[in-house]
């Protein structure tokens, strides 16, 4: 039988790769299904939705197009959720990534009495799987389809703005990961964050543009920007904070502010430096509990001319979390006015990591328990961000 | 959401000041009445402000925004900007966002124009 041959599948991973180069983002779905049938092999690529609570198959001509599947509750979802290829009866559903940052999944239905534990199977998916996720993330700009296809609703202009300016939610290296999940995925106004992993260093920031809406959104993009464009000519966080006062001031004479948490963490030492404008301080983690709250390195937020600030340091210990958040997560209300709070946050946080969840899974469901608090009516943008300083955590995140 | 959710009168103070006594919350949607009485207060005035904040009972990021913008328009006119009798929460605010650098609260009006 074809598919439990080596050969077929290397010349599958062939045919995609040549085709890849001259496809239409909406051609994806059907080159990569009839390079598998040729196989015997159905196979169906799922992207996850922005608010990652659906996988929403690609359209293929010839086929009705499978209903969404939900993430929590679907064999589907548990593959994406885990980071982790999962076997049924009839074939496989494997996790589809770009490095470490989740896409979504692919089904692979194999020929009829075919074995899906036979020897190789699981890891000839597992390439295939590999290989879309990372053509998909390719070949996204060259069209809209595949950006519809991930929304359930339309974007505003502040979030699109916004969600082209921010690196993948997730991004990994052997000693480290880092994730962020930012809420409401369609209508997100001033939050913003920012990573770099280069060398020992990993850079690490979250922002909060004053206001709402476009207005927010268009401060906090000035000093990402402004913050990047400083660090990447050498700045060190002082010069990235003071850069971004320039442009603020200079763009917005209205008092447009950002607060905003600059870090370094030294992955080699587990020295963390950092400026805190004007943000609310971050946390670490470990065991279950906070062991430090980052309340030193103050300024006013960006924007605000401040000269005043020192650098702050702070030791990790290996398998320590860093946990970051705007005020959108701890300001949350339910109907009765109850705040989510830092103690609920820290308490699922760490619920989360003791079960040995991947950090962007830890992050999905704190972000959803923020927006149930709510019961869906975010008011303020709210956004996470957690840094997991260990090796375990980074194979985690890795199919 | 409408204006209304905010009322600020103007009073005279010691020192030339205004007072601004404002009562309800300030937010996006109510800052524009708090900016409208800010804006006739140094019009006519020194650049000597005071907001009596004792009514107010929320203030978001562009209630902050505002203050600071205040703040630069009294300094750049060679007065001040004074905050009195906020409410522990926007003190707490003030603390996190390092702006009561800016403007250290002050526990009663008599406090905030107490010095010249």
């Amino acid at each position: 039988m074809d598919a439990l041959d080596e050969r077929p599948w290397l010349e599958a991973v062939q045919r995609i790769l040549n085709r890849s180069h001259l496809w239409r983002p909406d051609q994806i779905g059907e080159t990569v299904a009839a390079t598998m049938a040729r196989l015997a092999v159905e196979a169906t690529i799922y992207l996850v939705d922005h608010e990652q609570r659906a996988l929403r198959a690609l359209p293929l001509p010839d086929r009705k197009t499978p209903e969404p599947l939900p993430v929590d509750g679907s064999v589907a979802g548990r593959a994406f959720a885990l980071v982790r290829p999962i076997a049924t009866r009839a074939g496989w559903w494997v996790p589809m990534v770009n490095g470490t940052d989740r896409q979504g999944v692919m089904e692979f239905v194999l020929p009829a009495g075919a074995d899906p534990d036979a020897p190789g199977l699981r890891e000839r998916c597992t390439l295939v799987a590999g290989l879309v996720g990372h053509l998909i993330t390719t070949s996204e700009p060259r069209g809209d389809h595949l950006h519809v296809v991930r929304r359930s609703q339309p974007m505003s202009t502040a979030s699109e703005l916004l969600w082209q300016l921010l690196q993948p939610l997730t991004a990994s290296c052997d000693q480290l990961t880092v994730s962020v999940i930012l809420e409401p995925c369609y209508a997100v106004g001033g939050d913003g964050y920012d990573y770099a992993i280069d060398g020992s260093l990993a850079r690490l920031a979250i922002l909060d543009g004053v206001g709402k809406g476009l207005k927010a959104g268009l401060g906090a993009a000035v000093a990402l920007a402004a913050i990047r464009a400083s660090r990447r000519a050498g700045g060190d966080l002082y010069a990235q904070t003071r850069a971004a006062d320039v442009e603020l001031l200079n763009q917005f004479p209205d008092a447009r502010f950002v607060t905003a948490f600059l870090s370094e963490l030294d992955m080699d030492t587990g020295i963390l430096r950092y400026l805190n404008a004007g943000h609310p301080p971050p946390l670490v983690l470990r065991q279950g509990a906070v062991v430090a709250e980052l309340t030193g390195g103050g300024r006013m937020p960006l924007g605000l001319d401040d000269a005043g600030a020192e650098v702050a340091h702070h030791r990790l210990e290996p398998g320590d979390r860093l946990l970051m958040y705007t005020d959108g997560i701890t300001e949350a209300r339910d109907s009765a006015g109850e705040q989510f709070g830092l103690n609920r946050l820290v308490d699922l946080a760490e619920q989360h990591a003791a079960a040995g969840l991947p950090v962007p899974e830890t992050l999905r469901r704190l972000s959803h328990a923020v927006v149930d608090h709510q019961h869906g009516l975010p008011d303020d943008d709210a956004t996470l961000l957690l840094a997991d300083w260990s090796p375990g955590a980074s194979q985690r995140t890795v199919p | 959401m409408t204006s209304e959710i905010v009322t600020v009168t103007a009073l005279p103070g010691p020192r030339a000041s205004t007072v601004l006594v404002v009562a309800g919350e300030i937010d996006r949607d109510s800052r524009p009445v708090l900016r409208k009485a800010a804006d006739e207060a140094l019009s006519q005035g020194p650049g000597r402000l005071v907001l009596d904040l004792a009514g107010v009972t929320f203030c978001d990021s562009s209630g902050l925004s505002l203050f600071v913008d205040l703040h630069r328009r009294c300094e750049a006119d060679g007065g001040w900007f004074r905050l009195a009798a906020a409410s522990p929460g926007l003190r707490d605010m003030l603390r996190v966002t390092h702006l009561d650098r800016l403007f250290p609260p002050y526990d009663s009006v008599e406090a905030a124009t107490g010095l010249p």
